[in-house]
């Protein structure tokens, strides 16, 4: 689903930019637009956000809709600099006039990388996406633009490596799926569930003592086995919204994951 | 990470030759001497046997850090004096210097005393920033929970032979 939009989107960017440049950008109204990318549901939720004039809220909004391009809005809001309508979400870089789009907070991390929000992910595709990305936003490419910009290049750049970072990651992608949801996770708690923490103990120390790559390398397998072990519970967990064991989950997998970290740094 | 982080930066410390020098405010500004010097000089590191009737074990964790403590004291049965302690901690600096003071301040202490010891003190001690305060948090849950360890072991030997335990107060709860 999500490669098939990816492929979509890619066809949709090759038309574009074939066009002649004289028919852009504001002539086009959403009619001439392909009607592809967008799903239901957020073409549904876009029609509402369109503002009848311009928004009045944080110095951001001014800039997406400061110039009043909102007649002709998909409800995507317009790239700041040309004024052409936002063709899709994420909307992080103009196609038609080349610039960086400022931050939009309401874009999250699985949509910079065309995911569904789930813990299960097929990241296959992210490697190449995230390159992608850099090949448009990194502050290097706008060197020689306004400071607005380079600050907007700043800020997407980076983004788009946290995204990475914490998509890649079972357990920042479980901490932020979370996030997503409103849950806290309240990490200042103490934990004392003394099997959990005699078997850490037990496993740290073993760590600590052991003579050689291999044998840290037999702790790492069982380490990871239990990390796999806790990922499914959570994934399990989120599915159902039981919050609370999803959050137990999120702590085994600290755990684990500390360990790992520690074995790697050993091997 | 850390440790290489510290161990650079005491590295680096240790080139500049003028006393003024160490003060640079990398260091200073990470963390407190006293932090750096119980990470480097842990006091009391160890186990005792945590089968030991004389014994209180505290294990403790904070998820955040996926670090994990462990607190023992060794308690004198007729006084109720704790006559040694010791801890393991896999975790931060500011973990492992707050285990380090910990079982410094229980030697020598009545375990009603030392269950009275707020994080804030030991944090205050190693001027611990705000984001490592859960650490001392650890350490003061850790002794918390030594002592309760300990008063429910007695309690189960008592059990047995009948003898009158007071009721662990102020204790953490499991």
């Amino acid at each position: 689903m999500s490669n098939r939009k990816l492929l979509i989107s890619s066809l949709n960017l090759l038309r574009r930019r074939s066009r002649p440049i004289s028919t852009l950008p504001t002539n086009r109204t959403p009619k001439s637009d392909p009607p592809i990318i967008l799903d239901h549901s957020s073409r549904q939720s876009a029609h509402s956000r369109v503002p009848k004039k311009p928004i009045h809220g944080s110095k951001l909004d001014c800039a997406v809709f400061g110039r009043d391009f909102s007649s002709t809005s998909s409800g995507l809001g317009n790239c700041w600099s040309c004024g052409a309508i936002a063709a899709s979400k994420p909307f992080l870089f103009c196609d038609i006039c080349r610039s960086v789009q400022p931050f939009d907070q309401s874009v999250d991390y699985f949509q910079i990388f065309g995911l569904e929000r789930a813990f299960a992910i097929d990241d296959t595709g992210m490697e190449s996406k995230y390159k992608d990305w850099q090949k448009k936003l990194h502050p290097d490419l706008v060197h020689t633009k306004s400071e607005k910009e380079k600050e907007y290049a700043a800020e997407q750049s980076a983004r788009v490596i946290d995204a990475y970072r914490t998509l890649r990651s079972p357990l920042l992608r479980a901490i932020y799926l979370m996030q997503l949801e409103g849950a806290r996770v309240d990490e200042e708690q103490t934990v004392s569930d003394p099997e959990l923490l005699a078997e850490i103990m037990e496993i740290r120390e073993a760590v600590e003592e052991a003579a050689n790559p291999p044998a840290l390398q037999q702790i790492q397998f069982q380490v990871k086995g239990s990390l796999d072990h806790w990922s499914k519970s959570f994934e399990n967990a989120f599915k159902k919204r039981k919050f609370e064991e999803a959050i137990t989950s999120i702590q085994r997998m600290t755990y684990y994951s500390r360990i790992n970290e520690e074995i790697m740094r050993k091997l | 990470m850390l440790r290489v982080g510290l161990k650079r930066i005491l590295g680096l410390g240790q080139e500049l030759p003028l006393p003024q020098a160490r003060q640079a405010p990398s260091l200073s500004r990470l963390y407190h001497e006293r932090v750096v010097d119980h990470y480097n000089h842990p006091r009391n590191v160890g186990s005792f046997d945590k089968n030991d009737p004389t014994v209180g074990t505290g294990l403790v964790g904070a998820p955040a850090c996926g670090d994990v403590m462990k607190l023992q004291i060794k308690v004198d049965e007729d006084s109720g004096k704790i006559v040694d302690a010791c801890f393991k901690t896999f975790g931060c600096g500011s973990a492992i210097a707050s285990s380090s003071v910990a079982t410094e301040w229980v030697k020598g202490k009545q375990m009603e005393e030392v269950v009275s010891i707020k994080n804030t003190e030991i944090a205050k001690h190693l001027s611990l920033p705000p984001v490592k305060l859960h650490c001392s948090m650890l350490a003061e849950d850790a002794i918390k929970a030594a002592v309760k360890d300990y008063h429910a072991k007695r309690a189960k030997a008592g059990a047995s032979s009948g003898a009158d335990i007071p009721p662990a107060e102020n204790v953490a709860d499991a």
